[in-house]
C-alpha cells in the first residue's frame, strides 16, 4: 500500500503541476522475477519515476516504453524475458531466469474511473479491495483493457464498458473467499482474455502501546514500511506529534478506555510494550476478549506473559487456546536485537511475517521458490 | 490486352495491400531510427520492429529474441554458413545436398576454395535425399548440416524433422534454407529440430529486400560471427539501420499467412491439383517430384514435343511461369535440380515451373490450362 500512496502523491502532484503520465503495472510473472504481479510505478512525461517495477533493471526501458504509451496513448503490453543470457538489450545480466509482462497505461485524467482514481478510492478505506486488470496476449501490443473494475464494500467502479459484460461479480466473491490473487482467461469477442484479479488489503495499522523512548524507532520504522501508526499512552507527555511525528493518531487515555477509540481490522496488530505492567494487562485482557484482534504482541518475557493471563484468569475469565494463538509473547523475531533500534526491526518483521502466515526462517533453508508461483 | 496471368509465385509474390498499409506510416510519419534510444521516434520504431519479431517468431515457433533482420535469404545464407564456419576451425567439414538454391551452393564453392570440405548429398528421381546417406556422410569433423527445406523449382520438401533428429544426436549444428517454405507450410523451428533458417519476405507477400535469420538461442555448441561490421546493431550479428517499413511488412506477411495458412494451403493445392489433372490428360506431360511431399502450391512440369524456350516466350505475354529456376533463367543451363533428379538436358531443356499464389482465382488457373493446353497442341503440331 505504501507503494500506492506514494503514487498517488505523485499524481497529485502531477496533477498540479500540469504533467501527463502513465501507470505500469506489474501483470504477470512467468519464473522467477523481483517484483510479483500488482507491483506499480507512476511515470511522468518528465521521466520522474515513482514506485518500482523491478529490482532496477527494467526501469530504464520501461521508462521509455511509458513516455512513448504517453505519446501514442494507447496501454502497451511489453514482456521482458531475462531467462534470455545472450539478451544484451536492458543492458544488464539479469540472471533474475523469468519472464515479466508490464503493462503501460496512459493516465487519461478526463475519465472519472481512470486507474489511479481506482487506485486512489481502494486507499481510502481499511478495506480489503479486489481490483481487475484485464490484458491479452492474444492482443496486439497496444490493445488491452487495463485497470478497469474496482469492487471495495458495496463499491463498484468501472473504468470501461467491459465491466458489465464479464462475470466480475464471481471472480471478486472468490478474490475476498481466498484472500489472493488470481488469474483467469476469459473469451470475450473470439479473443482470450487475461485476467488478473488482484486482491488488496490495507496497509497494516500499527498500534504501538506505549511511548517510551525505545518505540520512537518503531514508529519510525514502520512509518518507512508505509503502515499506520497509532501511539498510545496514558502519558501526555510521552505520547506526543512532537516525539512521535509519523504516527497518524495519538491517543492518550486510560487501558481501559483505548479499544474505544481503535477501530480493529485484520490487519491492526498491537504491540504492549508500556513497560507498565498494569496498563499492559489491563489492554491484553481486553484484546484477548475482543473478536477482531489477531495480532497482540506483547513485550517481556514468557514469565511475564505466564502471569498476566495467570492474574486475568483470577478474575474469573477463561482464556481459550483460540485466544493464546493471537499473542505474540516475547514479541519479535529471534534475531539477536538488542538496542531499541532492533527490537523495532526484530517486531515489525514478526508482524509482517504473521500478516503474511509465514514463519519468518532463513529463506535459504527453503525447498521450494520464495514465491507461490500460482501468481 | 487481358492481363498476365501470373504464376510464378515461386520467385515472387505481389505485397498484399494489408501489408502494404501496414508499412506506409514507416516511410513517412512514423521515419524513426529504432537505434535512437532517447526520443519517441526511435522507441515507437523500435516497438514496430519487436512487433514484427513477435509474428515472425510466432510463425515459425521462435522466441522473438532468435531473429536477426538481414536484406533477404541470401544474406540471411551468408551469414549463417560464413558466420558459423569461421568460428570453428576444426569442424570444416559442410554436408549440404546437390539440389540447393544457388544461394547455399555459390557460398560452398566460395568455402571449397577456401579449403572448406562439402559433402553434396544427391537426391532420388522424387527429388529428396537419402537419410542413412546423410548419416554415412558424417564426420567428426562436419561443423555443419545445412539442407534446404522445401525447393524452389519443384516444391519437394525434405525431411527435415529427422535431419534436425540426425543433426542433434551427432550435436551438428543444423540450417535450413525455408524460403520458399514459410507461410505455405507449418514450419516449427523446435519441432523440426532446426538451429538456425532462413527466409524471405518477398516471397510470402512481403515487401523485396528484407529477410530473418532465425539463430536458436542459448545454444552452447555454435556461435556466428557478424559478416557485415559498423554499428554494433542487433546484437552485433548484422550492422546497419534496420529497414524498418521492410521489417514492418515482412512482420504483418508473417501474421497474415499464419493465420490463413491452412485454408490458403488447401485452396492452392486444389488449384495446383486442377491444373495437374488437366495437363495430365494429354500424354507426354510429367510431374516432376509428385511423387514426394511437396509444396500445396507449386508444380514441375515436363513437356514432350515442344521446344522449350519458343514454348515459353510464346506465352510469355498470357502467362507468367518459369521455365527451370527463376536464378539461373539469365543463363541458359539445365537446372541442376532437375539433373540431380536424373532428367535428361532435353527433358530439363522442357520443364516448367508453376507456382500459384494468394492473389490466382480459380478463373485464372482454367484460363492458363486452356492456353496451355492450345500452346502446347499448335507447338507439337508444327
Amino acid at each position: 500500500m505504501k507503494e500506492i500512496n506514494d503514487i498517488i502523491q505523485a499524481y497529485d502532484q502531477a496533477i498540479l503541476e500540469h504533467k501527463s503520465m502513465a501507470l505500469a503495472t506489474v501483470v504477470k510473472v512467468e519464473g522467477s522475477s523481483y517484483r510479483r504481479p500488482g507491483a506499480r510505478m507512476l511515470v511522468t512525461d518528465d521521466g520522474m519515476l515513482t514506485g518500482a517495477i523491478s529490482g532496477g533493471c527494467l526501469e530504464g526501458d520501461a521508462l521509455r516504453k511509458a513516455l512513448l504509451a504517453i505519446s501514442q496513448q494507447k496501454n502497451k503490453l511489453v514482456s521482458y524475458d531475462t531467462t534470455d543470457e545472450n539478451d544484451n538489450k536492458l543492458g544488464v545480466q539479469l540472471g533474475c531466469n523469468g519472464i515479466v509482462h508490464i503493462l503501460f497505461e496512459p493516465i487519461n485524467t478526463n475519465l472519472e474511473n481512470h486507474p489511479i482514481a481506482l487506485l486512489k478510492q481502494v486507499v481510502s478505506t481499511r478495506s480489503n479491495a479486489v481490483l481487475f486488470t484485464l490484458f491479452s496476449f492474444q492482443s496486439n501490443r497496444n490493445e488491452h483493457i487495463g485497470t478497469c473494475v474496482l469492487y471495495q464494500n458495496d463499491t463498484v467502479l468501472f473504468n470501461s464498458t467491459i465491466g458489465k459484460i464479464l462475470p466480475f461479480d464471481k471472480l471478486a466473491y472468490t478474490a475476498q473467499q481466498r484472500q489472493d490473487s488470481f488469474f483467469e482467461n476469459i473469451v470475450h469477442e473470439n479473443k482470450s482474455i487475461t485476467v488478473f484479479t488482484e486482491y488488496m488489503e490495507p496497509a497494516p495499522h500499527l498500534v504501538i502501546v506505549g511511548a517510551g523512548n525505545d518505540t520512537i524507532p518503531l514508529c519510525e520504522m514502520a512509518a518507512i514500511l508505509g503502515w499506520k501508526i497509532t501511539i498510545v499512552d496514558g502519558r501526555s507527555g510521552h505520547a506526543s506529534l512532537t516525539r512521535f511525528s509519523k504516527a497518524s493518531n495519538i491517543l492518550v487515555c486510560k487501558a481501559d478506555e483505548v479499544l474505544q477509540h481503535i477501530t480493529i481490522d485484520i490487519r491492526t496488530a498491537f504491540v504492549l510494550m508500556t513497560h507498565n505492567y498494569n496498563y499492559d494487562i489491563r489492554l491484553l485482557q481486553g484484546l484477548l476478549v475482543s473478536e477482531e484482534s489477531t495480532y497482540i504482541g506483547v513485550l517481556g518475557p514468557k514469565k511475564k506473559l505466564q502471569k498476566m493471563y495467570d492474574e486475568i484468569e483470577q478474575f474469573g475469565i477463561t482464556i481459550t487456546d483460540a485466544q493464546k494463538l493471537k499473542v505474540f509473547g516475547p514479541v519479535g523475531l529471534e534475531i539477536g536485537a538488542e538496542t531499541s533500534e532492533e527490537i523495532a526491526l526484530s517486531v515489525l518483521a514478526e508482524v509482517k511475517a504473521a500478516f503474511a502466515s509465514k514463519n519468518g526462517q532463513f529463506l535459504r533453508d527453503k525447498t521450494e521458490p520464495i514465491h507461490d508461483r500460482s501468481l | 490486352m487481358p492481363k498476365t496471368i501470373y504464376l510464378d509465385n515461386n520467385a515472387t509474390t505481389p505485397v498484399d495491400p494489408r501489408v502494404l498499409t501496414e508499412m506506409l506510416p514507416y516511410f513517412s510519419e512514423k521515419f524513426g531510427n529504432p537505434a535512437s534510444r532517447s526520443h519517441v521516434y526511435g522507441w515507437e520504431s523500435e516497438e514496430a520492429v519487436d512487433i514484427a519479431k513477435e509474428n515472425i517468431a510466432t510463425l515459425i515457433g521462435a522466441h522473438p529474441h532468435e531473429i536477426v533482420f538481414t536484406s533477404g535469404a541470401t544474406e540471411a545464407i551468408n551469414l549463417a554458413i560464413k558466420g558459423l564456419l569461421e568460428t570453428q576451425n576444426r569442424k570444416n567439414h559442410i554436408i549440404t545436398t546437390q539440389t540447393e538454391h544457388k544461394a547455399v551452393l555459390d557460398v560452398c564453392a566460395k568455402l571449397e576454395s577456401q579449403a572448406i570440405e562439402i559433402t553434396y548429398l544427391p537426391v532420388n528421381s522424387g527429388g529428396t535425399i537419402d537419410i542413412k546417406e546423410l548419416e554415412k556422410a558424417i564426420k567428426p569433423n562436419t561443423g555443419l548440416i545445412c539442407i534446404l527445406y522445401a525447393n524452389n523449382e519443384t516444391g519437394v520438401i525434405q525431411p527435415i524433422a529427422q535431419i534436425g533428429s540426425i543433426a542433434k544426436q551427432n550435436k551438428i549444428p543444423f540450417f535450413t534454407d525455408a524460403t520458399q517454405a514459410v507461410g505455405k507450410i507449418p514450419v516449427q523451428v523446435t519441432t523440426d529440430g532446426i538451429d538456425m533458417l532462413c527466409m524471405s519476405a518477398h516471397k510470402l507477400y512481403g515487401p523485396k529486400g528484407v529477410g530473418v535469420l532465425f539463430i536458436r538461442k542459448n545454444q552452447s555448441d555454435f556461435n556466428i560471427t557478424a559478416q557485415i561490421e559498423g554499428g554494433g546493431h542487433q546484437l552485433g550479428l548484422r550492422s546497419g539501420t534496420l529497414n524498418v517499413p521492410g521489417i514492418v511488412g515482412l512482420g504483418e506477411a508473417c501474421k497474415i499467412a499464419g493465420v490463413e495458412l491452412e485454408i490458403e494451403q488447401n485452396r492452392l493445392s486444389t488449384l495446383r491439383n486442377q491444373f495437374e489433372r488437366a495437363l495430365v490428360e494429354m500424354d507426354g506431360i510429367t510431374i516432376n517430384g509428385n511423387n514426394s511431399p511437396r509444396l500445396p502450391h507449386c508444380t514441375n512440369i515436363t513437356i514432350e514435343g515442344i521446344d522449350g524456350e519458343k514454348f515459353i516466350l510464346n506465352l510469355g505475354s498470357k502467362i507468367a511461369f518459369s521455365q527451370s529456376s527463376a536464378c539461373t533463367s539469365a543463363t541458359i543451363q539445365p537446372s541442376h535440380v532437375l539433373l540431380a533428379m536424373g532428367l535428361q538436358k532435353d527433358a530439363i531443356q522442357n520443364s516448367f515451373r508453376f507456382s500459384f499464389g494468394r492473389f490466382n482465382t480459380e478463373k485464372e488457373v482454367e484460363q492458363a490450362i486452356l492456353l496451355l493446353k492450345q500452346t502446347i497442341t499448335q507447338h507439337r503440331n508444327q
